[in-house]
């Protein structure tokens, strides 16, 4: 609160008051008064005035500037009815009560949707259970026609994938921490991740090598299978129709850390989309070519790894290759978020 | 035979995991009504338990830890359920092994054959014909002379000597090879079986593995 800004909100009381001034003075010349009897009235007057202003300026202040400091350095300012002292004046009074209520509110409000949140991550989780009784039946019922066998298991595949791409985007937005952090095998995980995915990478004659994977990480398994299954669909979809598709995982240890390295000999990715394959709904010039894809499962990864505290990063050549590492921290460096 | 005890609510996957393991040899029994499950589950007389964790009434982690307390009954969860948590809390219950829905029929067949053998405790050795096969050592002998098998060879043979006499399929052994961490393709599945068939000769049984067009091996 400045000087001038509180001198300009004052403005017609002090006019009032001088026009009243004016006019006592203006009474009184006209009765005659002795002109020391009309100086003392007007200094009393204006005295009087303007002790009252300085008055309401101060306490007005106070209250105010410690309003506007405290705003500046919450960075929660939803916080600021929490940090208000009783400011002492009605209109002071008014909107600090306004402010209790407003946050009253919000804070129901924010709680309802947190709950429907809640909710609806709730029925997620019960809706892919479910969804996954009749996949499994069919799965199973498949096998009775063995010449469709492996083309029906690859669309089942398909769906599975896509359930679960849904089941996963709604643990990765949620803030709650519904995963297991424990060594895992980087063998069984990527193994688990192969055997089901076997029929489709054999439909497209893919060859699968890997070396080093007998080591273990520190991570969510269930999580983790996820991730690697996503970059396994993506090397599926974007292949190169021109070569024998090849994929490599290949996983060494260092000192502080572990690299998982994910590399297909596919289209690859252009250089000006590089950066971006990982922004919500991003498809890109591969994306336009391909009307199959959401934009959604880089993402979904990327928030995924952010969760668990594993670093991605993503290396491609257009026409050549895509390499996607991901880099697990050994112990004493975990940091989840 | 084998009997299997199947605790799964949903009818149609219960119906088609019957009918996969009847076809597989094995006896099946099935739970109907889950309002004593437990009690159901801890009268059978079966060699193998597939139980689901999400049930009506006690769930199928429940059920595991109380029948731990009496019973050694090798038990395998199936379940649709895919956190990290549900795993690690039905090994820790003492599950012997753990499948997530929709499963692979041909791996929940090898599974289970795992487990039952595991916990049959069976000799390291067993004849094929008059050819001694050591699953240990990975090697097949005969008289004094022996073959040596590759990792690949041998997981080959095993599932074709599970089965011997029936039609295996070439998805199938591919399966099993996958889940064993064995990538390999159509092509080397060929030059694989071929090897096995020219060690098995060696060992005086050349006609042992049969080609069926289009349908697979059987291991005469």
């Amino acid at each position: 609160m400045t000087v001038s800004g509180f001198i300009k909100d004052r403005v017609p009381g002090l006019v009032i008051r001088a026009v009243a001034l004016a006019v006592i003075i203006i009474f009184l010349a006209a009765f005659a008064v002795p002109f020391q009897a009309i100086l003392a009235v007007t200094i009393v007057f204006v005295m009087a005035a303007t002790a009252f202003e300085l008055w309401e300026y101060y306490r007005k202040k106070k209250f105010y500037n410690r309003l506007v400091k405290a705003l500046e350095e919450l960075d929660k300012k939803y916080l600021i009815s929490e940090m208000l002292e009783a400011p002492g004046f009605l209109e002071g009074d008014i909107l600090v009560d306004t402010l209790v209520e407003c946050d009253k509110s919000m804070a129901e409000n924010v709680a309802a949707y947190r709950r429907q949140n809640k909710e609806f991550r709730e029925y997620i989780e019960l809706w892919v259970h479910e969804a996954k009784l009749p996949l499994a039946s069919m799965r199973l019922m498949c096998r009775r026609s063995p010449e469709i066998e492996n083309k029906m298991a690859v669309q089942l595949g398909r769906i599975d994938d896509y359930i679960e791409n849904v089941l996963y985007y709604a643990r990765s937005e949620n803030a709650e921490r519904d995963y297991v952090i424990k060594e895992t095998s980087l063998k069984k995980t990527f193994g688990n991740v192969a055997v089901k995915n076997r029929e489709a990478l054999q439909m497209i004659d893919a060859r699968l090598e890997t070396s080093g994977l007998e080591i273990n990480v520190l991570t969510d398994g269930k999580w983790l299978e996820f991730i690697l299954g996503q970059l396994m669909a993506n090397s599926v979809k974007y292949r190169s129709e021109e070569r024998p598709v090849v994929i490599n995982v290949y996983a060494e240890e260092s000192g502080t850390a572990a690299t998982l390295r994910f590399r297909d000999n596919g289209i690859g990715i252009p250089a000006a989309d590089l950066p971006n394959v990982f922004e919500k709904s991003f498809t890109g010039a591969n994306g336009r070519k391909d009307s199959k894809s959401t934009g959604m499962g880089l993402y979904i990864v990327k928030n995924l790894c952010d969760r668990l505290g594993h670093g991605i990063s993503i290396e491609s050549e257009e026409g050549v290759y895509t390499e996607v590492t991901l880099t697990f921290n050994k112990n004493d460096f975990y940091t989840p978020r | 035979m084998n009997k299997i005890l199947i605790i799964e609510d949903d009818r149609t996957l219960c119906a088609e995991l019957s009918n996969l393991l009847e076809k597989s040899g094995y006896a099946v029994e099935c739970i109907r009504d889950f309002s004593n499950a437990y009690m159901q589950m801890e009268a059978s007389d079966a060699d193998l338990i597939l139980l689901d964790i999400s049930l009506p009434g006690e769930n199928g982690e429940a059920l595991l830890q109380k029948y731990r307390k009496v019973k050694e009954t090798p038990v395998i969860m199936l379940t649709s359920r895919t956190e990290d948590m549900d795993q690690v809390l039905s090994m820790s219950y003492g599950a012997d092994d753990y499948i997530t829905k929709p499963y692979n029929p041909t791996i929940l067949l090898l599974r289970i054959s795992a487990v039952l053998k595991r916990t049959a405790k069976t000799v390291q050795t067993e004849m094929y014909r008059d050819i001694r096969v050591s699953f240990l050592k990975g090697s097949l002998a005969r008289g004094g002379q022996e073959q040596i098998l590759t990792k690949n060879e041998m997981i080959i043979f095993q599932v074709l000597f599970d089965r011997q006499g029936e039609i295996v399929s070439r998805d199938d052994l591919m399966t099993a090879l996958w889940d064993n961490e064995e990538y390999i393709n159509d092509n080397a599945l060929s030059v694989n079986i071929s090897r096995l068939r020219g060690k098995l000769a060696e060992l005086g049984a050349p006609d042992a593995i049969e080609t069926r067009k289009k349908q697979g091996y059987v291991l005469k």
